[in-house]
C-alpha cells in the first residue's frame, strides 16, 4: 500500500514536473537564429517588401487573414476546428496586428510558432510548414507585411473549449508535431525538384490540406499528401499515382494551379481559394516547380502540352437500368449545359467527361455541386464560369445516386456503387453557407 | 461529335392543355420544343445559359408551391408527365373570347414595370411563383421587401426597370389579402 502511495506521489510528482517544463517552453527548440537579432534598417525593407509580396502569396497568407469582405490583412477569418472556432489575427501593421513586433519575433511566430511574450499560436497557423522557410524569405514577408496599410481592427476571441483554451498545451503538441529540424536541400535530387520540395511544403503548404491528420490534428507523415477530408470534402489525393489518377501530368498541374482550370476541370470549393489568393499570382517556375516535385520528377517530364487531357480510363460496367435512369437525368438537367457527351462549354462551364472530380475517392465535391451549385467564379486571363444552379429539389436520394455512379463509371473509369444513403449523408452536410461561397 | 438522332415520345400538360405523346428527338431543350413545336415563344432565348431567367416556365404539381424551371438548359424530356404553365397561360379567357390579365400581368402594366418586354416572361412567373409561396406560407409584413428581392434576384432585365418591378410585386403583395402576417 505505500509502495502505491509513493508511486502515486511520484507520477504526480512527475507529471507537475513536466506541466511547469512544457509550460515555461524549455522542451522548445528554436530554428530561428541570433542573426535576425539585429533589426532591418528602412532602406532593406523598402528594398525588401516587393518580393515579400511574392512570398506572401506563394505563403497564401491573405486568404486566411483577411475575413471575406473586411479589411485587408485584419484577420477574423473564423476556422471550424474539432476544438472549437479559431479566428485569424491581424496581421496588418497596427496595434492590433504585428505593428508592435520585431524582426526576430516575427521570426519566431512563422517558424517557431510562438508570438511575442512567449504566446503560442494555434496550429491552424501552418508554422510546422513555415518553419521550413528560408530566413530571406521570412525578411521578405516581414518587410512586406510590415509597410501594409494599417488596420485598426480588434482580433475576435477564440471560441475554444477547456483545455484547448489553454495555449501552454500546445508546447506539447509542438512536442510531437513540430520538426527540431528543417528539411535541407537533397543533392541528389535536381534544383528543380529541390525548388518545388520548397514552394509545396515550406511556403504553400499544401499537407495541412492533403494529409490526413491524427487525433491531435497533426498531419501524419507516413501517409503524406494521400488526400483528407476537410468541412466534409475531399482534399484529393496528390502523391504522383493520384495525380495520375484524377488525369493530371505535371505540365497541365501547373497549368491549373496557374489558372484554375484545365481539361481536368475547374478548381472549387476550398481549392479555388488556394488559385485565387495564392497561386495564380505565383511565378511560372514556381509551378512547374511544385509540379515536378508533386510527381517527384527531377525534370519536367515530357508531357509537355497541357491542353490535351490525358486519356479517360475506359468505363467501368453499370447496370443498364442505372445507366438509363441516370442518362434520363442528366438529359433533362445537366446537358443543357455540360454537353450531352460532358464536353462542357468553354467560358461557360467545365468539361466533365474529364472531370478530375469524377475520378477522386470520394464523390462529394461533384455530388455538393450538384445539390448546393457553384458560384460564378472568374480565373486568370479574364476566363470565367457561369454559376451553377443546385438541384436539390430536383433529384431524390436515389436519382442523385444514379446520376453519380453513371457519371463516375462512364467519364470517370471508377467502379462506384453509392446508395441513396451516401447521398443522403452528403445532403445532410451541406448548409447555406456552401452555396453562397465565392 | 455527331450522335444520330433518337426520337423519344413526349407527352406533358401545357397551360392546362394535354400535350403528345410526340416524337421528339432526345436532346431538346424544353425551350426549343415550346417554340418549335407547340408555337409558344413566350419563355425567351436569352443567354442559353441559365443566368437571365428569361427562359423560366412554372413546373405545377397538386397540393404543392409551383416551381420556376429555366426551358434554356433543361430537356424537353425532363418534363414528361408534368404540368407546365408558360407565360401564355397567365391571362385567363372569358366566354367572349376576351383575355383578363393575371394580377401579377396587370401590376406589372399599371406600375409600366417593363420596357421591351423581353424579359417580362420570367419577371411574371417568378412573381406569380413568389405569390402562391406567400399564400402558402404568408410572411411578416416587414420581411416583405427582402422577400420580393430574393424572389426576383435571378432575374436579368436589360433596360434595368428593376425598381418598377420590385415595387409593383411589393404592392401587390402587401394589397393582397392572405399574403402577409399582422
Ligand atoms: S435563356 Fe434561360 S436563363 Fe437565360
Ligand atoms: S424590359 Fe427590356 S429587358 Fe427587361
Amino acid at each position: 500500500m505505500r509502495k502505491i502511495l509513493l508511486a502515486a506521489a511520484g507520477l504526480a510528482l512527475g507529471g507537475a514536473a513536466l506541466i511547469g517544463l512544457l509550460a515555461s517552453g524549455a522542451l522548445e527548440r528554436s530554428v530561428v537564429s541570433r542573426a535576425v537579432e539585429t533589426p532591418l534598417g528602412a532602406d532593406q525593407i523598402q528594398a525588401l517588401a516587393p518580393r515579400g509580396a511574392a512570398v506572401a502569396a506563394a505563403a497564401d497568407c491573405y486568404a486566411c487573414h483577411t475575413a471575406r469582405g473586411g479589411a485587408p490583412w485584419a484577420g477574423g477569418m473564423p476556422f471550424e476546428t474539432p476544438f472549437g472556432t479559431i479566428h485569424a489575427t491581424n496581421i496588418s501593421p497596427s496595434p492590433e496586428g504585428i505593428g508592435g513586433w520585431s524582426r526576430a519575433e516575427f521570426h519566431r511566430a512563422l517558424r517557431d510558432g510562438i508570438a511575442p511574450g512567449g504566446r503560442h499560436l494555434y496550429p491552424a497557423m501552418p508554422y510546422t510548414a513555415y518553419r521550413g522557410m528560408t530566413e530571406g524569405d521570412v525578411d521578405a514577408l516581414y518587410a512586406y507585411l510590415i509597410t501594409r496599410e494599417k488596420m485598426p481592427v480588434a482580433n475576435r476571441p477564440n471560441g475554444l473549449a477547456f483545455p484547448f483554451d489553454q495555449r501552454w498545451t500546445l508546447s506539447a503538441w509542438n512536442l510531437l508535431h513540430l520538426p527540431a529540424a528543417v528539411a535541407v536541400p537533397d543533392p541528389t535530387r535536381s534544383d528543380l525538384w529541390n525548388r518545388g520540395r520548397y514552394v509545396a511544403e515550406a511556403l504553400g503548404h499544401c499537407g495541412e490540406c492533403h494529409t490526413p491528420r491524427n487525433l491531435m490534428q497533426g498531419l501524419r507523415g507516413e501517409a503524406a499528401l494521400t488526400g483528407a477530408v476537410i468541412e466534409g470534402l475531399e482534399a484529393p489525393d496528390i502523391t504522383p499515382a493520384g495525380l495520375a489518377r484524377m488525369g493530371f501530368a505535371p505540365a497541365s498541374l501547373a497549368r491549373f494551379m496557374g489558372t484554375g482550370l484545365s481539361a481536368q476541370g475547374g478548381a472549387t470549393h476550398q481549392m479555388f481559394e488556394v488559385v485565387h489568393y495564392s497561386t495564380r499570382h505565383m511565378a511560372r517556375a514556381d509551378l512547374a516547380a511544385m509540379a515536378a516535385y508533386l510527381f517527384d520528377r527531377d525534370a519536367p517530364g515530357p508531357e509537355m502540352d497541357p491542353a490535351v487531357p490525358a486519356a479517360a480510363p475506359a468505363p467501368t460496367p453499370l447496370a443498364a437500368a442505372v445507366s438509363g435512369r441516370a442518362r434520363a437525368s442528366y438529359d433533362g438537367l445537366c446537358a443543357g449545359c455540360h454537353g450531352a457527351q460532358g464536353e462542357g462549354i468553354p467560358h461557360v462551364s467545365v468539361a466533365l467527361r474529364t472531370n478530375a472530380g469524377l475520378r477522386t475517392a470520394s464523390p462529394a465535391s461533384v455530388v455538393r455541386a450538384v445539390l448546393a451549385g457553384l458560384p460564378a467564379q472568374t480565373f486568370p486571363g479574364g476566363e470565367r464560369m457561369e454559376a451553377m444552379p443546385g438541384f436539390a429539389a430536383d433529384l431524390d436520394d436515389a436519382a442523385l445516386a444514379d446520376l453519380t455512379n453513371w457519371m463516375r463509371t462512364e467519364w470517370g473509369g471508377q467502379a462506384s456503387t453509392l446508395s441513396p444513403q451516401d447521398m443522403a449523408a452528403i445532403r445532410a452536410a451541406i448548409t447555406p453557407r456552401h452555396a453562397a461561397r465565392d | 461529335m455527331t450522335t444520330p438522332i433518337q426520337d423519344q415520345a413526349l407527352s406533358l400538360t401545357v397551360n392546362g392543355v394535354p400535350v403528345g405523346p410526340m416524337p421528339v428527338p432526345r436532346g431538346t431543350s424544353m425551350q426549343e420544343f415550346l417554340h418549335e413545336w407547340l408555337g409558344l415563344t413566350g419563355a425567351r432565348m436569352g443567354c442559353g445559359q441559365g443566368i437571365c431567367n428569361a427562359c423560366t416556365v412554372m413546373v405545377e404539381e397538386d397540393g404543392k408551391v409551383p416551381r420556376e424551371m429555366r426551358t434554356c438548359i433543361t430537356g424537353a424530356h425532363w418534363f414528361e408527365g408534368r404540368r407546365v404553365r408558360t407565360v401564355e397561360g397567365h391571362a385567363r379567357e372569358e366566354a367572349d373570347g376576351s383575355l383578363t390579365l393575371s394580377p401579377v400581368q396587370t401590376a406589372f402594366v399599371e406600375a409600366f414595370a417593363f420596357q421591351c418586354g423581353y424579359c417580362t416572361p420570367g419577371f411574371v412567373t417568378a412573381a406569380t411563383v413568389l405569390i402562391q409561396r406567400l399564400k402558402a406560407a404568408p410572411v411578416p409584413r416587414d420581411a416583405v421587401e427582402a422577400v420580393v428581392t430574393e424572389a426576383l434576384d435571378h432575374h436579368i432585365c436589360r433596360c434595368t426597370g428593376y425598381v418598377r418591378y420590385h415595387t409593383a410585386v411589393r404592392d401587390l403583395v402587401l394589397a393582397t389579402p392572405g399574403l402577409v402576417t399582422a
